[in-house]
């Protein structure tokens, strides 16, 4: 299913997105080095109506000096789901992508039916350090099977170096104890994934979303580093699109072991 | 009647453990584990001296209420720490196993240990399937066909293959064999489908919790479907799982059900626990629709001092026609191990001499 580039206009921005799909509405908000297209958006876009945004002052998109905090990310972009009719929709975010989810989830409530967080840096390390150096290493760090990484244009250095000022300046403490004091108390179903060879976020992180949220759910994807659907497309689809059709009841296993009848 | 001593582990969880299924394993305390282990020989030792015929083990996982996740490792560890009672796998949990795994480890401790083990084949509660990953749609024809592949693996001397519906094996020949044909075997369950399979392989069926007329219902059916094959069973051949509050009188017995948790330890949450119940519909007691238990508290079927016990296991002698009880004399997952003790001790004293008669 190919992707469609088209804008809205929220909250003072003029919001870059890539949608294809019909079914509920997903969104995928992504991480430190912006929109990129995965084969996973593809899969999903079988079950769902993918919209993948470009956050204000990622990619080309114009410099963001407004946004002060995550907090912030999340009230644009839920405005720009407002602007397009979205009332009620899942949310997938990767990496950076996942504090603005969960606050997004926190402060929108009827706005997000579920929530699916790829190698999440909402909660991180004491000291944790986003990902640095050419294109080249860093898609090392990030994926664990590089060469299934689709080719795309490398960004430009002034797009590179605006996305990671924004990044750290928008990333937050490594612990944030009001963002964790909500999630206390935030009843939407949320999956965790992370892969196994994670060399950005350690995926034993994963437990402290379950010791927090009361209602989520942690799988670790075999053989895939930071970025699940671009290592295992296959594998992140499946596992996510049984957990938004079902939630918590996607732990009950429906494949049949039937050979011959 | 026999009487056999359903053993399980008793970790002694703290007040603060989180109390929902599948519980944290971050939470086990290996000094706790430890010692619910030593107390699992203690007390199977005590039993052995109290002269109960049997101690029986199960199959459950990710919970500290029953800590035996594998029937074969508690009991090889208990056969090789007592002399004479015999070890009861109630059961392996067909559905999730390898059959021929089953059989292989069967036939080993059956020869590890002559004469001392009995083997149940058991479908298993729902919530277990998560564990291992089963549809639970799938569990009742893979529990048929796995228990009927164990038979022939057990059985059958020339190498074979097995072209399943749910298990296919081009070559099967396993060593050792079993001692005799086969260890005691039952099937466990109250189904259509249980009675039909223990009747036509003339094994034994295990029923379990329910009340005595519903369990009689169940073990009717079995009659009757052994009737069909030209056999009839035992007493022996009908085992009868129970929960059991004995006091030194009835009225300590009812101020015991009465103080009794009403809710069961670490229960699955409601939205799971509903989901779950939707997708296992084939349960049945003879063949009458029932839906499935999943993390229900489990009912008290004999309670009073040691004659109203007596009496009540004559009735369920006469009523289900079990020759074996398999008792709980201590809601699992409570952790009070010395009341527990001290009924156990009641039993074998004040009990088990009086119902060898019946």
């Amino acid at each position: 299913m190919a992707f469609q580039e088209a804008f809205v206009e929220a909250d003072g921005f003029r919001i870059r997105y890539m949608v294809a799909g019909t079914g509920t509405p997903l969104v995928h908000l992504h991480g430190a080095g912006g929109l990129r297209l995965t084969r996973a958006h593809e899969l999903l876009s079988g079950h769902h109506r993918v919209y993948v945004f470009e956050m204000p002052g990622f990619g080309a998109s114009a410099e963001n000096t407004r946004s002060r905090s995550v907090i912030d990310l999340a009230t644009t972009m839920a405005a720009a789901l407002a602007q397009l009719g979205i009332e009620s929709c899942d949310v997938m975010g990767t990496s950076f992508g996942a504090r603005v989810v969960l606050w997004m989830a926190i402060r929108h409530p009827a706005l997000v039916r579920a929530i699916v967080l790829e190698g999440p840096g909402a909660i991180r390390p004491d000291g944790h350090q986003p990902p640095s150096g050419t294109p080249q290493e860093i898609a090392r760090l990030i994926f664990a099977h590089p060469e299934r990484a689709p080719a795309s244009p490398p960004l430009a250095p002034n797009i590179r170096e605006q996305q990671s000022a924004l990044v750290r300046r928008l990333r937050g403490p490594d612990r944030d104890p009001d963002l964790e004091a909500r999630l206390r108390d935030l009843a939407t179903p949320v999956l965790v994934v992370f892969g196994t060879l994670d060399r950005v976020m350690p995926p034993q992180m994963g437990r402290c979303y379950k010791m927090l949220l009361p209602n989520c759910h942690l799988v670790f994807t075999y053989d895939a580093g930071h970025e699940v659907s671009t290592d295992r497309p296959e594998a992140f689809a499946d596992v996510v699109d049984d957990f938004l059709e079902r939630h918590e009841a996607f732990v009950i296993n429906r494949r049949g072991t039937l050979i011959d009848p | 009647m026999k009487v056999s001593y359903f053993e399980t582990g008793r970790y002694v969880p703290p007040p603060d453990m989180p109390r929902e299924w599948p519980v944290p394993s971050g939470a086990y305390d290996p000094d706790v584990g430890a010692a619910a282990f030593r107390g699992m020989v203690e007390r199977v030792k005590f039993v052995e001296e109290l002269g109960f015929d049997w101690v029986s083990v199960s199959e459950h996982h990710y919970s500290p209420r029953i800590l035996t996740p594998s029937p074969i490792v508690s009991a090889t560890w208990l056969a090789a720490r007592t002399d004479k009672i015999k070890i009861a796998m109630l059961g392996p949990i067909v559905p999730v196993n390898n059959p021929i795994r089953i059989a292989e480890e069967m036939a080993m401790l059956d020869s590890l240990a002559p004469d001392r083990i009995v083997v149940g084949l058991l479908r298993g509660t729902t919530n277990e399937y998560l564990s291992y990953d089963l549809n639970p749609a799938e569990a009742r024809e893979r529990t048929d066909e796995g228990m009927e592949l164990i038979l022939k693996a057990w059985s059958e001397p020339q190498p074979f293959g097995w072209q399943g519906r749910h298990f296919q094996y081009r070559t099967v020949s396993i060593w050792p064999r079993p001692q005799g044909a086969h260890p005691p075997t039952y099937a466990l369950g109250t189904s259509a489908e249980a009675g039909e399979f223990a009747a036509r392989h003339h094994i034994g069926l295990g029923v379990s919790y329910g009340t005595f007329e519903l369990m009689a219902k169940a073990t009717q059916y079995y009659r009757e479907r052994c009737a069909h094959y030209g056999w009839e069973p035992q007493p022996d051949d009908i085992i009868y799982r129970a929960n059991m509050i004995l006091g030194e009188t009835d009225d300590a017995a009812e101020d015991a059900l009465r103080r009794r948790d009403k809710q069961a330890p670490f229960p699955v949450r409601a939205g799971l626990r509903d989901a779950l119940i939707g997708a296992d519909i084939s349960r049945n007691v003879a063949g009458e629709r029932r839906p499935a238990n999943v993390g229900g508290v489990l009912p008290i079927s004999f309670c009073g001092g040691p004659d109203r016990i007596v009496d009540q296991l004559r009735q369920c002698r006469e009523q289900i026609g079990a020759g074996f009880v398999d008792l709980s004399l201590q809601d699992p997952g409570t952790g009070d191990t010395d009341s527990m003790m001290r009924s156990l001790e009641l039993f074998g004293r004040k009990v088990l001499p009086r119902i060898r008669e019946f």
